[in-house]
């Protein structure tokens, strides 16, 4: 069994996240309207993966001003990711939302999303973002089997994610157990 | 059913003291119980929080990331618990986003809402526990958690306290029991022998018995003390009552032999001095008859009148000493009783007194006269002195009216004597009867004032009782009544032989 978390915050700033689950919650039912897109999901499971995971020291010490979600390429989400992290804060940074053209602009970047416009160069990509601590996200098809850390799915109607933790532990990341247990695979690719 | 006040007191003091222990020991349990009952709620609630906090810290990533098989997974860890009914995560909106059941089937309990300003709330309903609890990660509010526990466990212990309860109330009640039917022994025997004691004496009026003494100086130990010195002083005076009693009846007999006496010699007395007397009178009659018949031509007629007063007065002395004389005799001899006719009694003396009437104009109206049990001679005698009596009085009447007969006054048969002479008042009815008593002149109605008091001493003889009416002018009734002829309210002498003379006559 898991230790009891202990860690209460104060009630006030539930109200960005409850609208999230309510969201999840409304879109699991498949009933509701109005209808929630897949974007507006994976937005919000962009803003939540920063809870699972555990950067190296100097990392969290040279990016302490601000937690940012950052998406490269072409954005998918426009509005909702902006949504998503509204008002959300991550160890006690504020979570935001930037958009960037080059892996090199990633620098200060804590998750990052590659959207499926970069697919020719994903490699390049990759290779750039190598020496940097960064949770690299994306929905191109093979993209954990091909170094990248989660790569998201479609199970039906509902998204899901796979894990490379080979990866994970080559930028020094630790994802937590209970990120792992909700993935449908995790590999140990190279 | 007897009253508890009823009781004796071996029971009343069983009773208390076993009311006592058993409400101090279910007082006791009570509270025992109590404490027993909420320490186990207490435990139940904390114990529901715990797996609530497990379940929700290790559902959290299945809520954010949208997992509810995950959810499940983490829910069916429930099943260890086995008192849990159900287990379910439901998301902020309250909808259900995953549930555990222990018994299959059923829909999803609809969340109960959480009080405002908390996060965890219990209740306790309808056989079971119900538990909420806010699921927080990293401080955000992302859902609840609810599960409802069964109180079999709670119910069992309860079932199982109530057992032991009723366990020990009743063995230390018959524990109770025993020790105080071995303690109130001592403390009750000693009033009960009391009480035996107090019934003796108040049953028996025996006062010599004693309440046996203890040798514990309580109150019950002081209440026996007192209970036999009050009976020892009971028996002092009871002794001293009883000899001073005995005194005086002593006392009394010996007055009584010595009146019996005194009266027997004063009756002798008289007889003797009546009968001395005759001698002497006999001479001076005697010797004034010979002077007047021997030397009448030498006396002066004013001699011969002076020896005829002489020849008056001793006749009258003559008479004047017969009735002492009878009067004496009647009271130093007892009466001979025999049934005698009445009736036959008034014809002799009538027929004694024609001589005395001789010339009178009487009518005599005698009546029907019962039969009684009398001496014929001392009953003549009565009849003879109210007879004459009645014709010595109604003397101015012409024609005298002497009634005699029977009548019956307040249920006793009283013979009456009536006559239509002068009379006499009433005021004086009180002297009638002593001796030498007179109510008229000598000079009118001559007489030894002897009369009546040998009647009432006959009477009384007999056991009977005499009486008189009268108004000046208007005639005397006198009234007897005789022992034999009552209804036995008199107890004096010849009580039976009365009863079967009044019979002889009937």
């Amino acid at each position: 069994m898991a230790k009891v978390s202990r860690a209460w915050g104060p009630l006030s700033r539930q109200a960005p996240l409850a609208v999230m689950v309510a969201l999840i919650g409304a879109c699991n039912l498949s009933a509701q309207a109005p209808k929630i897109t897949e974007y507006q999901v994976k937005a919000a499971y962009l803003a939540n993966f920063g809870r699972f995971v555990e950067w190296p020291n100097s990392v969290a010490v040279a990016k302490s001003e601000s937690f940012n979600i950052c998406v490269l390429g072409q954005d998918p989400f426009g509005a909702d990711l902006d949504a998503a992290v509204t008002g959300e804060t991550i160890g006690g940074s504020r979570v935001l939302a930037k958009r960037i053209s080059r892996p090199q602009d990633a620098v200060d970047c804590r998750i990052l999303f590659i959207s499926s416009s970069e697919v020719s160069q994903w490699k390049e990509i990759l290779t750039a973002l190598r020496p940097l601590s960064i949770l690299t996200v994306s929905d191109m098809p093979q993209f954990a089997r091909r170094g990248g850390i989660i790569q998201f799915l479609l199970d039906g109607n509902r998204v899901r994610f796979d894990i490379n933790l080979a990866a994970t532990e080559r930028v020094g990341l630790n994802l937590s157990s209970e990120l792992l247990k909700l993935a449908v695979t995790v590999s140990r690719s190279p | 059913m007897l009253k508890i006040r009823d009781y004796s007191i071996k029971k009343k003091l069983t009773l208390m003291n076993m009311l006592v222990s058993g409400v101090t020991l279910l007082l006791a349990c009570t509270a025992f119980g109590a404490y027993e009952l909420a320490t186990f709620r207490s435990t139940m609630v904390q114990n529901l929080s715990i797996q609530a906090q497990i379940v929700g810290a290790n559902s959290a990533s299945a809520l954010l990331f949208n997992d509810a098989k995950s959810a499940v997974n983490t829910l069916s860890a429930l099943k260890a618990a086995p008192a849990v009914l159900s287990g379910g995560i439901y998301t902020l909106a309250g909808e259900s986003f995953a549930m555990y059941r222990r018994d299959t089937g059923g829909h999803s309990p609809p969340l109960p809402p959480m009080p405002a300003g908390q996060t965890e709330e219990h209740w306790f309903a309808d056989k079971e526990l119900k538990l909420i609890r806010s699921i927080v990660f990293q401080g955000k509010l992302i859902g609840t958690v609810y599960i409802r526990s069964d109180l079999q466990d709670m119910n069992d212990r309860l079932l199982r306290y109530a057992g032991m309860v009723v366990a020990v109330l009743s063995v230390s009640l018959i524990a109770a029991f025993l020790l105080l039917t071995t303690f109130q022994r001592a403390a009750t025997r000693p009033i009960l022998q009391l009480a035996e004691t107090a019934r003796i004496v108040s049953r028996e009026k025996k006062y010599s018995v004693r309440a046996p003494s203890t040798d514990s100086h309580d109150e019950v130990g002081l209440l026996i003390e007192a209970f036999n010195e009050m009976l020892v002083q009971i028996q002092a005076r009871d002794a001293a009552l009883q000899t001073s009693q005995e005194e005086l009846e002593q006392r009394v007999t010996q007055r009584t032999a010595e009146l019996d006496a005194m009266n027997k010699e004063l009756q002798a007395f008289t007889y003797s001095v009546a009968h001395d007397l005759r001698a002497p009178l006999r001479h001076i009659q005697g010797f004034s008859n010979l002077l007047m018949e021997s030397f009448a031509s030498q006396l002066e007629p004013e001699a011969k009148t002076f020896l005829q007063r002489i020849g008056e007065g001793t006749q009258q002395m003559g008479r004047l000493i017969d009735d002492l004389l009878s009067l004496a005799r009647i009271g130093r001899q007892e009466p001979r009783l025999q049934a005698t006719g009445l009736n036959s009694l008034v014809q002799e003396v009538l027929r004694d007194l024609k001589t005395e009437t001789e010339g009178r104009d009487i009518h005599w109206q005698v009546g029907e006269l019962p039969f009684v049990d009398c001496d014929p001679g001392l009953m003549k005698q009565v009849f003879y002195n109210l007879l004459s009596n009645a014709a010595k009085y109604s003397r101015p009447r012409k024609p005298a009216v002497i009634d005699i007969g029977q009548m019956s006054v307040e249920g006793q048969v009283v013979n009456f004597v009536r006559d239509n002479g002068v009379g006499f008042n009433m005021k004086y009815a009180n002297k009638l009867f002593g001796v030498f008593q007179r109510l008229h002149r000598k000079e009118d109605f001559e007489g030894t004032g002897v009369g009546l008091a040998t009647v009432q001493r006959i009477i009384h003889k007999h056991g009977g009782r005499i009486w008189a009416e009268a108004e000046i002018d208007k005639g005397a009734t006198f009234f007897f009544s005789l022992t034999s002829q009552n209804d036995g309210r008199q107890t004096a002498n010849g009580h039976e032989g009365g009863k079967n003379g009044y019979d002889k006559r009937t």
